[in-house]
């Protein structure tokens, strides 16, 4: 299935957002305000809800003209955008979004067409089925490790480089006995949440020419 | 706007198709989903995390009624989402220094696309056509598509170490020992802070 590239599952979502013309500010611009002021660390709700590796939101104003001869064209609607990577089934991870992160959710997608509120699981699975694209290829860099796997990785990599440059020339023994202690501390210690130890960006960046 | 988190950099892009075009791409696609050896160029670029293409059909639009008006297009589009390490100008030029065949096999069925070589046409064509993040969030801001890749051969590693850690003699420990050091010695590190860019 293109959607998934092994364990993972590769979501596109195109919300259409309500045009009313009487809103001020209009939907697509509350929804741009809401967005620019949401947690992207470990206070994102796609760290409070469980299996997000990567995900963003973009609202898409229009199809992009290239120039003469192609036909310029325009979309009657604008779409929120959802592009997330995550580990599972789709049901699974939907379901858990609306589980975790309700108020979140209603904040940014009740901005769109016929948004019927996380607050009633089934039909927020099926709103977000409704207006799911199939993806036609998907590329996952590693696609059989699942975010618990991959942090925990990420924590004993740093860990196992600090424990080789401690250890190095020390008597067999010794070290086989210490190598034991540390294998057990690592694995009783928490793994650091999802979305932790990022900088905070004061100014949001990442142009074109960045 | 918010294109960059971290480590990571969020590229959307979208490109009109005749419609009778997007089939010949989506058999392309379909071959490269099925042979592996195809995507080698792709897995060799070790800074993309994900990637996706989407073809997006001219009345594939979602269409929920409730006062929405359907779509009327004659094209189709080519959505494409990438999260990839580094600058916009690295990537693209990696793209276009080692998957130019790749790269024009997938979007010269595109409008006006001018071939991913020479790269400052191909970089003005992905410049107007790319749109900007609105928000994105990784779970890993501080690590790059190889740091997770090297973390899990550590990983592995180590689990496969502490397995018998306990069972060896002192000079059969420091034997395994040494090879798991050497197993790994080219996957340590620290993770940290991006550097900012200008």
């Amino acid at each position: 299935m293109p959607n998934k590239s092994g364990s993972l599952y590769g979501l596109t979502i195109l919300s259409p957002i309500i045009d009313d013309e009487k809103a001020t500010p209009s939907h697509d611009l509350q929804i741009r305000k809401y967005l620019a002021g949401l947690a992207t660390d470990d206070g994102s709700p796609f760290a409070l809800a469980p299996g997000t590796h990567l995900a963003r939101l973009v609202v898409m104003d229009d199809v992009i003209y290239v120039g003469m001869p192609a036909c310029e064209e325009h979309l009657k609607s604008k779409y929120l955008v959802l592009e997330s990577n995550f580990d599972g089934e789709l049901d699974d991870y939907l379901g858990g979004l609306a589980d975790h992160v309700p108020e979140q959710l209603d904040s940014i997608w009740g901005h769109c067409v016929a948004y019927p509120g996380a607050g009633n699981r089934q039909a927020f699975i099926d709103y977000m089925k409704a207006c799911q694209i199939d993806t036609t290829f998907y590329f996952a860099a590693i696609n059989d490790k699942s975010l618990p796997e991959t942090l925990r990785a990420l924590h004993t990599r740093t860990a196992v480089a600090d424990f080789i440059a401690n250890h190095q020339g020390m008597e067999p023994a010794r070290l086989q006995a210490e190598f034991v202690q540390f294998v057990a501390q690592l694995r009783s210690e928490p793994i650091p949440g999802p979305g932790t130890g990022g900088i905070a960006r004061d100014i949001k960046t990442g142009g074109r020419n960045e | 706007m918010s294109n960059i988190n971290g480590k990571v950099y969020a590229m959307n892009a979208i490109t009109p198709m005749k419609p009778w075009k997007t089939w010949i791409l989506r058999g392309f696609f379909f071959v490269l989903g099925r042979v592996k050896p195809l995507q080698q160029d792709l897995i060799n670029l070790s800074f993309i995390e994900f990637a996706r293409w989407v073809v997006l059909p001219r009345r594939g639009f979602p269409f929920l009624g409730n006062g929405q008006k359907r779509e009327e297009l004659q094209y189709d589009y080519l959505l494409f989402f990438s999260n990839f390490n580094g600058t916009w100008n690295q990537y693209i030029d990696a793209f276009s220094a080692v998957l130019s065949r790749g790269l024009n096999l997938i979007w010269r069925w595109s409008e006006k696309f001018p071939g991913s070589v020479p790269v400052t046409p191909f970089k003005n064509y992905i410049a107007q056509v790319q749109f900007d993040t609105d928000y994105y969030y990784t779970a890993y801001p501080r690590a790059t598509a190889n740091d997770l890749k090297s973390a899990h051969i550590v990983q592995t590693s180590l689990d496969a170490l502490s397995l018998r850690a306990q069972d060896y003699t002192p000079a059969q420990f420091a034997e395994a020992y040494l090879h798991f050091v050497i197993q790994v010695q080219a996957h340590l590190g620290e993770t940290g802070d991006a550097p900012v860019v200008f």
